[in-house]
């Protein structure tokens, strides 16, 4: 037992009863930790057909196998449950420093069951837990409620607090878990499960250690990757006026080759994920009027004020995630916004300026800033709660909803201030706020009168703020068992990862058109399988995304795993482990009623109809063929989408479906 | 398992004229020829930066713009290479 604790913690809320549960070797042997542990347990306790907001559901907060190990970008957790969203598998993740307190707690998980007849919130450490009660703080935002329990809680040091806001209690089905004030686990769902169980926190103290096999060998790895990353820095000249051009010159290239993924942590380092603001705008990558227009609509004259240079001026300070040697994430100061409702706000990150800029047509920066405390505090999914309210404005623009509906908040383009008074009725439930607040799918079944036709999302979840047509295999990821997740993967992170160089069935990639990444083929299906793959391994090792991408050359999550648990496996028989939990998801959502075809992305997502304006005018994808192949190449019905027998077989998945 | 435990510390240069392995993350618009499957190019030694941009057919012109860094750091044309040495050209490279 090297790398992982070999237990979970079981708490039934309704009864209130805790156990701790020892986890056999051959479960991390087959599933890894995080959320291969996560789809294992709930595969095996949560019922067919149990509804996601009742005693049956269960909600996972898991560390990764990797975590606390001396590896580095290891450091994320996980929430897991079945998606009130979607109906089905439902995941998330964050970074912070929570997810090492899970195991110095001495297990790689907990796991939630039952509804508690009061609000309560689960306390934690070396010694033990017990449920308190959490009437005091119920009805605080995330960040208020995570300083009064840090405060109550404290011994020698601040314990890691993760906490859900009034989304969460509200139970809206786009709400998340925070922790580090303001960090949140956003998608799926996963807060409106943990309000739905009355559970408003879990507040963890730990200081225990984590044995690994090769902890000499781990630190000389750990080592070599930090000078790396430490050592790559982009040119000083390098500023944000640049990425429009950059992104000019993407959409102009006929062909693309692979990249060094190092180049990614040099951009990271500096700016995080804001240069996508701009660049996205020339390349087509930002999605804008809700997935229906183009930099047409959002000119330089307007997107130009989303420049990742006015979001860094108002930088105070950089930090690091733990375990990280990037540190993406900054600390902003926006004292003076609002009449300073808000002194500081996490850094927004691209998805954020993206679903609450061009996605609604808005260029006011501070109201973005504005935007991203209220509902990092309150709880909720920024790139759900864009999606959902570009969708209410065009409703309005076409006369769908009208004031008498919306409580006389005239919804316009671009409107910050209809925006934000939305937002805050979303949060509360309160009017239109609660037709809307479960997200775009279920708010045009409630308004009906054809709202359907503006609502975009995949399988019932928004999608990330990335347009498939700029990158189809990003496409092909929106399908996933938890569908519209874009932090999966692209071709252009494949093109970065090299694990052609590792895995013997990875398509290698040297250069190539452009243009053979839009047809369907068996080589850009095993791309996604390849890439699927190793991003569940990714998620059940706690890994990073964004080390993920830095590629095989530089964040070796094979070689990591062998030194940690010692098992000395083949690149290709940890794929296979991939290949199994994500199967296991799939197999998830068919036990529970959800048709993998209703998570193929359609409509505007895939270009239908066509954009008539910017780069990527035109474009309608073959995302059906695209996804049937990959189905194929995965053995999954390609039709269906449900994991064929001998796959399962193969797998050896039997036990789990029984 | 192959696992390739990556050096980042440039290696002694090769002692004589010995042809010294340069890892080259090469951009699209570079001539792939001369690289190898592993993704090394061969310089003879005493090679400096526009050598290896001259083997990868980069533009005279682009040359001077391009946006390449040997070890990570942006250096001049001139700049000798060493065994082991990593190049890398800026492609843009991001998410959220």
């Amino acid at each position: 037992m090297k790398g992982y604790m070999g237990k979970i913690l079981r708490v039934d809320l309704t009864t209130g009863d805790i156990q701790h549960e020892d986890i056999p070797d051959e479960v991390y042997e087959n599933y890894l930790s995080g959320v291969g542990l996560g789809a294992y347990y709930l595969h095996k306790h949560i019922p067919a057909g149990a509804d996601p907001m009742g005693p049956e559901n269960i909600l996972g907060i898991l560390s990764g196998l990797l975590t606390n190990t001396g590896s580095l970008m290891t450091g994320r957790w996980m929430a897991v449950c079945k998606s009130p969203l979607t109906g089905g598998w439902g995941d998330a993740n964050c970074g912070g420093t929570l997810s090492p307190v899970i195991k110095q707690c001495g297990v790689d998980g907990i796991f939630f069951s039952g509804i508690s007849p009061k609000p309560v919130y689960l306390y934690m450490d070396s010694e033990g837990a017990e449920l308190r009660d959490a009437a005091h703080v119920w009805g605080k935002d995330a960040v208020e409620a995570e300083e009064i329990l840090q405060e109550e809680c404290k011994t020698k040091k601040k314990p890691k607090v993760a906490v859900i806001g009034q989304a969460g209690e509200n139970k809206s089905l786009i709400s998340g878990i925070v922790n580090d004030a303001g960090r949140i686990s956003a998608r799926s769902g996963v807060g409106a499960v943990m309000g739905s169980k009355r559970l408003k926190a879990v507040v963890l103290q730990g200081s225990g250690k984590t044995e690994i096999a090769d902890s000499e060998g781990m630190k000389a790895y750990s080592k070599e990757m930090a000078t790396k990353i430490k050592n790559a820095n982009l040119p000083k000249f390098f500023k944000g006026f640049l990425f429009p051009y950059l992104g000019l010159l993407m959409s102009k290239q006929k062909k693309v080759s692979a990249m060094d993924g190092m180049l990614a942590a040099m951009m990271f380092k500096k700016f995080g994920t804001i240069p996508v603001n701009t660049m996205g705008m020339t390349n087509g990558d930002c999605p804008v009027k809700n997935w229906g227009g183009s930099v047409v609509d959002f000119k330089k004259k307007k997107y130009k004020k989303l420049n990742p240079d006015n979001i860094l001026a108002r930088e105070t300070r950089k930090y690091h995630c733990f375990s990280c040697v990037i540190g993406c994430g900054g600390i902003c100061d926006i004292h003076d916004i609002k009449g300073g409702k808000y002194t500081h706000t996490h850094k927004p990150e691209y998805e954020t300026c993206s679903s609450f800029g061009c996605l609604s047509l808005n260029d006011d920066l501070d109201a973005i800033f504005y935007i991203n405390e209220m509902l990092n505090r309150a709880g909720m999914d920024t790139i759900s709660a864009g999606n959902t309210v570009a969708f209410a404005i065009e409703c309005f623009e076409n006369g769908i909803l009208t004031e008498a509906d919306t409580g006389g908040i005239r919804l316009k383009w671009g409107d910050a201030d209809a925006i934000i008074a939305l937002l805050e009725k979303m949060i509360n439930r309160d009017g239109i706020g609660d037709v809307l607040a479960d997200g775009v799918k279920a708010a045009a079944q409630r308004i009906g009168k054809g709202a359907e036709r503006f609502a975009v999302h995949v399988g019932g979840q928004e999608p990330g703020m990335h347009d498939p047509k700029l990158d189809p295999l990003l496409g092909i990821h929106f399908s996933d068992p938890t569908p519209g997740r874009h932090t999966i993967g692209g071709a252009v992170y494949y093109n970065a990862m090299y694990l052609w160089k590792e895995v013997s069935w990875a398509p290698e990639v040297t250069k190539h058109l452009k243009s053979e990444e839009y047809i369907p083929s068996d080589k850009e299906a095993l791309k996604s399988i390849a890439t699927s793959a190793y991003k569940t391994l990714t998620d059940g090792a706690g890994g990073c995304f964004f080390a993920m991408i830095l590629g095989v050359d530089h964040w070796n999550l094979f070689q990591m795993l062998n030194l940690a648990t010692g098992w000395d496996l083949s690149a290709d028989a940890y794929m296979e482990i991939g290949k199994r939990i994500q199967t296991a998801r799939q197999l998830f959502n068919t036990k529970h009623g959800v048709e993998p075809r209703d998570s193929i992305p359609s409509g505007r997502v895939k270009g239908d109809p066509a954009l008539t304006g910017g780069a990527l005018k035109g474009i309608t994808l073959e995302i059906e063929e695209m996804v049937r192949l990959t189905w194929k190449n995965f053995g999954w019905n390609e039709t269906t989408g449900v994991p064929e027998d001998k796959t399962i077989n193969d797998l050896q998945l039997n036990g789990l479906i029984e | 398992m192959r696992i390739s435990v990556y050096c980042y510390e440039p290696r002694e240069p090769a002692s004589g004229a010995c042809p010294m392995k340069i890892r080259v993350y090469a951009a699209s618009f570079c001539s792939f020829e001369d690289i190898d499957m592993d993704g090394y190019m061969v310089l003879p030694d005493g090679a400096v930066l526009e050598d290896l941009f001259k083997r990868l057919q980069v533009p005279w012109l682009f040359r001077r713009i391009v946006i390449a860094t040997v070890n990570y750091k942006k250096v001049g044309l001139k700049t000798r290479l060493k065994d082991g040495d990593v190049v890398s050209f800026f492609s843009a490279l991001g998410g959220g």
